[in-house]
This record gives C-alpha cells, structure tokens and sequence, in this order.
C-alpha cells in the first residue's frame, strides 16, 4: 500500500521547516549583523550596505523571507487556534513550553510586523520615517535615534527574547516530529542545548540592542576594542629556530 | 514511582468529620449541564467510588433536595479496566485508585470536584461514551493478519529489548487520560496518543511490520500524528505507564524514513 499524505500532514511539515531553515538562519545571521553595531556606526552601516550588496537581493528577500515568513506564522496562528492549553490543571514543564511556545508566536507575529513597518518601511508614526533599507549610510543613526525612547528598546528586547526562545524550543520541536530525538534521555539533553541557545541568542540579541545607546552594548569595552596595530615586522635578522 | 516500590500511604492527621462532593450532573446526552454538591460522613480508606455509593443510598444534596442517585461507570475497581475514569479535582484518573485521603492532602480542603471527562460524549453524570477510541484503533489498524488457511507455524523471535518495550505498549486499557489532558485532542481534529501508541505496538511485531504502510496511513490524515504538540501530558497522566511519547518519537522516524524520504529509495 503506498503511503498517501494528507494536506495537514504536509503543511505541518512545511511550518517546522520553514521555521528552521528559511527563518531561523535568518535570524542567526540578523543578530549576527546587528552585532556590529557594537564596533562602531561606520561598521554597522558597512554591514547594512554589504547586505543591500548581495546578488538576487529582492528575490532572496521574498523567497528566502518575506514568503516563508508569512506562510509560518499565518498558518502558526491557525495552529494556536486550534490549542486548548490547560496549564491550570496539568502544570507541567514541557505543557507550560506548549503554551509558551504559542504565546511566544503570536507576539511574534504583532512584533515582527510591528518592526517591519518601523525599520524596514519606516511607517510608524513618531518613530523613524526615513526605512534602513535604502539608506545603508544613515542606518545606524536610524536606529539609534528610535532606541533612544526606552520603550522602542523594551519593545525590542522582548521581541528579541521571544524570538530566541521560540526558534531554540523550535529546534526542539523540529527534533522530536521528525524522528531525530526519541527517547527521555535524550529529550532532556536536546532541551537544556536548545535552552542554552536561547540564552545565548538573548544576551547576543539585547546586547546588539543596547549597543545602538552606548558603544560594545553593555559588555565590557576591551571586547570591541579594535585589534592593536600589528607590531613592525621584526629587523631582518638571522631567524632563529 | 516504580510499580513494586512499597508506598507508605500518607493520611490525613486531622480528617474533617464529613467531606462534599461537587458532582456535575447532566440528566442525558445534550441536556444542559449543572452541579450538585453532596455531604457523607468521613471514614478512613475511602476512594471516590465508595464514596459515590454512600452518595447512591441517600441522593440528597447539601441543600436537603432530594435528587437522582448519581450514574457513574465502573468494573475492576483495581486500576486496570480504566472504565472508571473521571475529571477529580480538575485532573483525569481513575475514581477506584483516587483514595480521599490523598485528595484532601492535595487540595487541602474537605470538598472533592468529581465531573466527566470533557472530550468524550457525556451520556449521563459521570459516564462517558468512549467508543471514539476503537474507531481510532479501527483507523491504525491496530491489529495484526494471522489468520491462515493453513497452518503457519511459530512466529518470528522477538528480541528480549522489544518484547519488553511492546509490553509496557500492550498496557494500554484506552482510558481515556491521554486524550483527556492533551492540549491538542477535540473537536475531532486529532488522533490522539493512544491509537499511535498501539499502531507502533503491532509496527514493532514482525509480522505487524508487514503492513506498516497501512498503519502509517492512518496515522497521516488530516487528525493525524502531525497534530501532536508535544505538550507531553498524555504521558505524565497515563496511568499504566505506557511510553506514549516515545511511540510518538518512533512513529515519527518510521514516518520520516519510510513516508517522508520513502520516494529517494525509488
């Protein structure tokens, strides 16, 4: 008998990968990006134009994204519709990562918008009107001047905690439904590596944030020190070994 | 807790002279639902059916009403028949094990919730109708082809490593627990642990293993295994300790090396 796939079978699927592969590279590369704000405007900005530098730029965008992006989380919020979370009742850990899991997702889906319109198109009103996307040269000082308000920077640090946490449980998920991870042992190995990543991503991603305020972020500043100046090649001599 | 451990019981030091039951009741299958609370005398070893049987011989609720005995499911009264299952104090077990000593300590009240389970159709009171879990068993083929017209000798050995796994599987009594606490079971819309569990029981058999592809299919429609998420009560509640989440896992592999990668074989 051959095996006959049911459209809710494939779309569960299609959400678990795109949130793997499309998306959550995405993200690792954005922290990745905004990370050099720690070293300075100029090496944001050269960053940020590196990235408007790269070939199939606005198919990338919007197959590699935009696309993925909407398919997950419009079909993330269906899946949330469908729980029944019953926390109260049943409080156990990886029940509350359940809730959590869909919670995390639907703010999602209002703060990715939300950051969308601010940074990318620049239409929010009050914040920045001038999109980072375009303007490689003023971006640094785009975002600084919006992170300058304190709660466009709590805004962002919680997506940036959401995020993390749902792409790191994600990689959790992904394991489990395909079949990577099976057992309890290895249940609890796989957790505490993707809870580790999440913590990681955090610190990483609001350390980013608050680099846009002060110089390195809140990490200490010999860590973005640039490299000293290598030393003048040795007189030439008799090298010895 | 492993099943041969001796379990001191705990008690209640200072039992309350009588304990409530709020029982909710429902006259038939899509009556309007409501609760009545009762009051019996406490004695010690009481578990929730022998005290639903006090409640019988004198269905009189706090408020002096006098009402219908209380209908309720019930037959091993030893934990192993699971027809006895019920929401108590807002979690699915069994009425016959949940003992009301345990139940005070926990809640710390002398009032006991008792109503039935929510994801199954409501016949009357406390009884279910569970019939929902053998069509599922019906739908993974839950079962394996024996029969021959001549006979067909001894089955295939069975290593020592999966006969055990397949028995802590061949516990099952479909309770119905799982369903009951799963955040993603209702409305129809999915499987359920118990069935995959089963499926992967007769996947694991030698012969079973033939008709995989039948009981993979079952598993793949639009209820099926890919609407699990992971939320991981069923097996927290389950009261036979079946690994449920681990026949889930399997079944996953089997389904990504077999239905998923199945077409780089062609």
């Amino acid at each position: 008998m051959a095996i006959k796939f049911s459209n809710t079978f494939l779309l569960r699927k299609l959400h678990q990968i795109t949130g793997i592969v499309p998306l959550g590279i995405f993200f690792f590369v954005h922290m990745f990006t905004n990370s050099k704000a720690m070293n300075g405007a100029a090496n944001f900005d050269k960053a940020v134009k590196e990235i408007h530098d790269i070939p199939y730029l606005l198919l990338i965008e919007i197959f590699g994204i935009f696309l993925p992006l909407l398919f997950h989380s419009v079909y993330g919020v269906l899946i949330s519709s469908e729980a029944k979370p019953n926390v109260m009742n049943y409080g156990y850990g990886r029940n509350w990562f359940y809730m959590l899991q869909r919670a995390t997702g639907i703010f999602l889906f209002l703060f990715i918008l939300f950051h969308l319109l601010n940074l990318r198109f620049g239409l929010i009103p009050g914040l920045t009107e001038v999109a980072v996307a375009g303007n490689a040269d003023k971006a640094f000082s785009i975002v600084a001047s919006d992170f300058q308000k304190t709660w466009v920077l709590i805004v962002y640090i919680l997506g940036v905690i959401a995020t993390a946490w749902h792409l790191a449980y994600g990689f959790f998920l992904f394991a489990v439904d395909w079949g990577i991870v099976i057992g309890e042992k290895a249940q609890k190995m796989t957790l505490a590596g993707c809870a580790a990543l999440a913590v990681l991503l955090s610190v990483v991603g609001i350390n980013a944030a608050f680099a846009f305020r002060s110089p390195c972020g809140l990490m200490p500043k010999a860590l973005c020190e640039a490299p000293a100046a290598p030393a003048k090649a040795a007189p030439a001599g008799p090298t010895k070994f | 807790m492993t099943t041969n451990a001796h379990v001191e019981k705990k008690r209640l030091e200072n039992p309350p002279s009588t304990i409530k039951f709020k029982i909710q009741r429902r006259e038939k299958e899509g009556a309007a639902a409501h609760w009545e609370t009762f009051e019996i005398p406490y004695r010690r070893n009481l578990n929730v059916i022998s005290a639903l049987m006090d409640i019988r011989k004198n269905p009189v609720t706090i408020d002096g009403k006098t009402t219908t005995p209380p209908v309720w499911d019930m037959s091993c009264l030893e934990q192993v028949c699971g027809i006895c299952t019920m929401v108590i104090d807002g979690r699915v077990r069994q009425s016959c094990s949940a003992l009301i000593d345990d139940l005070l300590l926990a809640s710390g009240g002398d009032t006991v919730s008792l109503a039935p389970m929510s994801k199954f159709p409501n016949v009357r009171d406390l009884k279910v109708d569970r019939s929902k879990m053998f069509e599922h068993l019906k739908k993974v083929e839950a079962w394996i082809e024996l029969d021959g017209s001549y006979d067909l000798g001894p089955g295939p050995a069975i290593s020592n490593e999966t006969a055990q796994e397949r028995y802590a599987l061949s516990r099952c009594m479909t309770c119905g627990c799982c369903l009951e606490a799963c955040p993603q079971y209702g409305d129809d819309n999915y499987i359920g642990p118990q069935a995959i569990a089963q499926a992967r029981l007769f996947n694991m058999h030698p012969v079973g293993k033939t008709t995989i592809d039948n009981r993979l299919n079952g598993l793949l429609d639009d209820d099926g295994i890919g609407n699990c998420g992971n939320a991981q009560n069923c097996v927290q509640v389950c009261p036979m300790s079946v690994p449920l989440t681990k026949a889930i896992y399997e079944t996953n592999r089997d389904i990504t090396v077999n239905a998923l990668f199945g077409w780089l074989k062609k």
